[in-house]
């Protein structure tokens, strides 16, 4: 069928503007990690400032880093190839600079508003409900603009990767709504409408498919388009990544609950987690394998060409990170690994190895195409190659030391069954000099991404004065034809037929509501049961809401990010009870809106800490940690016993509390007379032990107040309204 | 009564279990959907995808179109 031909040209320029945005973040995320790694061994370099705690700046450096660095690569993949794999300009250039635009403001209001405290205190999913809109609409943004260019296509066949973008801009979509839904207090500090158990099922589900939908797939698409042009073969085998790819989108998404292994979550979903998990090991190695094989016969060229360099090592992290993923998953493991290093290392391996140098892989086979010249120095991009590797085997390797050391320090018993390090601070001494290690592997790497933008800048500067537009021909696509003619299918027969995929191949709306189905049907399937199943989360009569106080205490908790490193989880685990106390059941979350579990132990666990320490204890430790604790790496919290406590507004969180369900009664009234009586009681139990005077009205009450609740509500006899609860309180022992 | 009540009824645990089974059962699907002999020139074009930047029409197109 002659079709006549179609001129057309790609939009370049949008690539170069997310291109070099990739690299100025990728040096701001990676500096913000590096302060961060700084701040844990040098405490008195957050002067003081609430700025500058780690509490603070690790969602940053996160955010960064995810959202911003490995987000813009993302998106000039996206730009870039699949313009050239579906033979299209984008769909609309007005969308793509709206959407180039939109994300870089987003990133902007992000750096500025975690450092003030403006956090909704889930991790990964930090920003606050008005940035949370801003991003749903960027997203719907650029979908409009991805899937408008696939319906426009003059390629039949849609390419492998392709469909990883399709995966990720669905899923991403699905994920970022419904972790985020939230009842907003104001401008500034909404509340999860999930609570406890819940929250934590859905922020894991999130977060952990954050890390598949955001970091794995887009990047999988990036290799399957970027290594084939840098070897210049076509991929190894393209049955493979057809496979690679159905495995991940099954698979992946059931894996979220393994992040909660031997927490208050019920049993047989964190199992389910732990199988799909290790079923994972068998896509992702094939798609290590197809990405390294591509090299066949070409590896002479990997000497001498940096991008390979960079692909090569990237791909075989992906390899790692992947294979290590599954084990950390596997329950007894993690029983070791949670809460340490174990899994900082892990995700800095695959957010420096795999997600960094492919990122800078693609950035230096991008630059010469884009900029129309050579490369500004091939020199100094294989330098950039060695510093970069060097510094992620200097920070991944002490680290994995560190985790296993803390882990096995916190579970170590002397011959008289007592703890070998009943004080946590000596499990947190013996890691200080491994984070030096840390801080030397994070400047190397530092150092290769800035090495990294000043070449593609000087790259950049060589470019000619007017960029060649060329014009590219292609036939336009007919209506399509539904391939052969239909087969009878006998029996199962039809399950050997080729049609029904290769139709989806090029149906590009059939592939893309299936890819849909497919998560969504898995995230139902995982999601409903805990929601739905009473027994799932046991209530327990005692447990109480938070007074009004102890709420505004529990947002200053938020607002520092206390959760970054104090975990409120005591796993059943002898020497989790024996450090900590009682281990931690799922009703005694019921009214954690957003649940505080936390994800590492830099410094203890906190769900016992209520009533452990008098309220002076607290008061003495946030201003000076050293004065309690002398070799704490805890930063100061002075500004808590000037900064005033907004009495005024704790009424309208307490009512956005009652709308998400939390039994108020009395409080939904008075919540702010509540609040004071209880703050003058404890500023004046704080001054009889011999305290300072006048702090009634500061932060350090409330939160005081918050952490001396904190776990005790089991001990208490039940209360009498609770009765009618009392049925089916089967988790309280 | 409540939906929790009626859903806390259906022993929903097991819906894992056979959502197991079905997400095998769609692996194997694909499996077999891979190794179809009669897919392969298919596949072979489409691994050079992105080797082409721009269309050249193939031998074998206006044929394969019908």
């Amino acid at each position: 069928m002659a079709t006549a031909l179609e001129k057309f040209r790609y939009d370049d320029d949008i690539v170069r503007k997310f291109t070099l945005a990739t690299l100025i973040w990728g040096v701001v995320g990676t500096l913000a990690g590096l302060y961060v790694a700084l701040i844990l061994v040098m405490p008195s370099l957050s002067f003081g400032l609430p700025y500058l705690t780690f509490g603070r700046l690790r969602p940053l450096h996160t955010n960064a880093a995810i959202f911003a660095f490995a987000g813009n690569a993302v998106f000039a993949a996206v730009y870039y190839s699949s313009q050239r794999l579906l033979k299209a300009r984008m769909f609309n250039d007005a969308l793509s600079r709206a959407h180039f635009w939109g994300w870089q403001l987003i990133i902007v209001a992000a750096a500025l508003t975690l450092p003030l405290g403006i956090t909704s205190g889930k991790e990964y999913a930090e920003l606050e409900w008005p940035i949370d809109l801003a991003i749903a609409v960027v997203w719907v943004i650029f979908a409009v603009n991805f899937f408008g260019t696939i319906a426009k296509r003059r390629e039949r066949h849609i390419y492998v990767a392709i469909w990883f973008y399709i995966a990720t801009v669905i899923t991403v979509a699905v994920l970022h709504i419904f972790n985020s839904l939230a009842i907003p207090a104001s401008a500034t500090r909404s509340y999860s409408i999930y609570a406890g158990v819940q929250d934590a099922f859905m922020q894991w589900w999130y977060g952990h498919n954050a890390v598949a939908f955001f970091l794995t797939t887009p990047f999988l698409g990036l290799m399957y388009y970027f290594m084939p042009k840098a070897a210049n073969r076509p991929v190894f085998s393209y049955r493979l990544s057809i496979l690679h790819f159905w495995s991940l989108v099954f698979m992946y998404i059931w894996a979220g609950p393994h992040h909660l292994h031997y927490t208050a979550l019920p049993e047989w979903a964190s199992t389910l987690g732990m199988i799909f998990s290790v079923m994972l090991w068998m896509p992702s190695w094939g798609g290590m394998i197809n990405g390294l094989m591509t090299l066949r016969g070409a590896w002479n060229k990997v000497a001498e060409e940096p991008v390979l360099k960079f692909f090569v090592v990237g791909i075989t992290f992906y390899g790692m990170s992947t294979f290590e993923g599954p084990l950390l998953s596997v329950k007894s493991v993690n029983a070791l690994s949670h809460y340490t290093d174990w899994t900082i290392a892990h995700a800095h391996a695959g957010a420096l190895g795999w997600n960094g140098m492919m990122t800078f892989g693609m950035a230096y086979w991008l630059a010469p195409k884009l900029f129309q010249t050579e490369l500004w120095s091939k020199k100094l991009a294989n330098a950039h190659f060695w510093i970069g590797t060097l510094g992620i085997l200097l920070y991944i390797v002490p680290i994995y030391a560190a985790g296993v050391t803390q882990g096995l320090m916190w579970r170590a018993f002397d011959e008289t069954g007592r703890l070998a390090y009943p004080d946590f601070v000596e499990t947190v001494m013996r890691l200080v000099p491994m984070y030096w290690v840390r801080v030397a592997g994070g400047t190397l790497f530092v150092a290769g991404a800035v090495i990294g933008l000043v070449n593609v800048i000087m790259t950049w500067k060589a470019r000619p004065a007017t960029y060649a537009d060329p014009e590219h021909e292609a036939p336009a696509l007919g209506v399509f034809e539904e391939g052969s003619p239909k087969h009878e299918a006998k029996g199962f027969a039809w399950l050997a037929r080729a049609d029904f995929h290769r139709a989806w191949e090029r149906k590009a709306l059939k592939f893309s509501v299936l890819t849909a189905l497919a998560v969504i049907v898995a995230s139902l399937f995982e999601i409903i049961p805990t929601f739905l199943v009473r027994s799932n989360v046991p209530s327990i009569s005692s447990v109480a809401p938070y007074t009004p106080l102890e709420l505004a205490g529990r947002d200053v908790y938020l607002e520092d990010g206390c959760y970054n490193c104090h975990s409120q989880m005591v796993r059943p685990i002898r020497a989790e009870t024996e450090r900590y106390g009682e281990y931690s059941k799922p009703g005694e979350f019921v009214y954690d809106h957003p649940f505080q579990w936390g994800s590492r132990r830099i410094g203890p666990d906190l769900h016992r800490v209520g009533g452990k320490y008098p309220h002076l204890w607290h008061v003495r430790h946030m201003e000076d940690p050293r004065s309690t604790t002398p070799q704490s790496i805890m930063p100061p919290y002075p500004w808590l016993l000037k900064e005033d406590t907004d009495f005024a507004g704790i009424q309208k969180r307490v009512d956005v509390m009652a709308m998400l369900g939390v039994p108020y009664g009395d409080a939904v009234n008075k919540a702010e007379a509540l609040a004071r009586e209880q703050a003058k009681q404890i500023a004046a139990e704080i001054q009889a032990q011999g305290g300072p005077a006048g702090l009634e009205g500061k932060k350090i009450v409330a939160l005081t107040a918050y952490l001396q609740r904190l776990g005790t509500d089991i001990k208490k006899a039940p209360a009498a309204e609770g009765g009618q609860r009392q049925a089916t309180a089967s988790g309280a022992h | 009564m409540k939906l929790s009540d009626i859903m806390g009824a259906m022993a929903l645990s097991t819906y894992a279990e056979i959502a197991l089974v079905i997400f095998f059962a769609i692996f194997v699907g694909v499996l077999i959907h891979i190794f179809r002999r009669d897919l392969r020139p298919e596949f072979e074009r489409a691994g050079h995808l992105p080797l082409e930047d721009d269309f050249r029409p193939e031998p074998g197109d206006a044929k394969e179109n019908g």
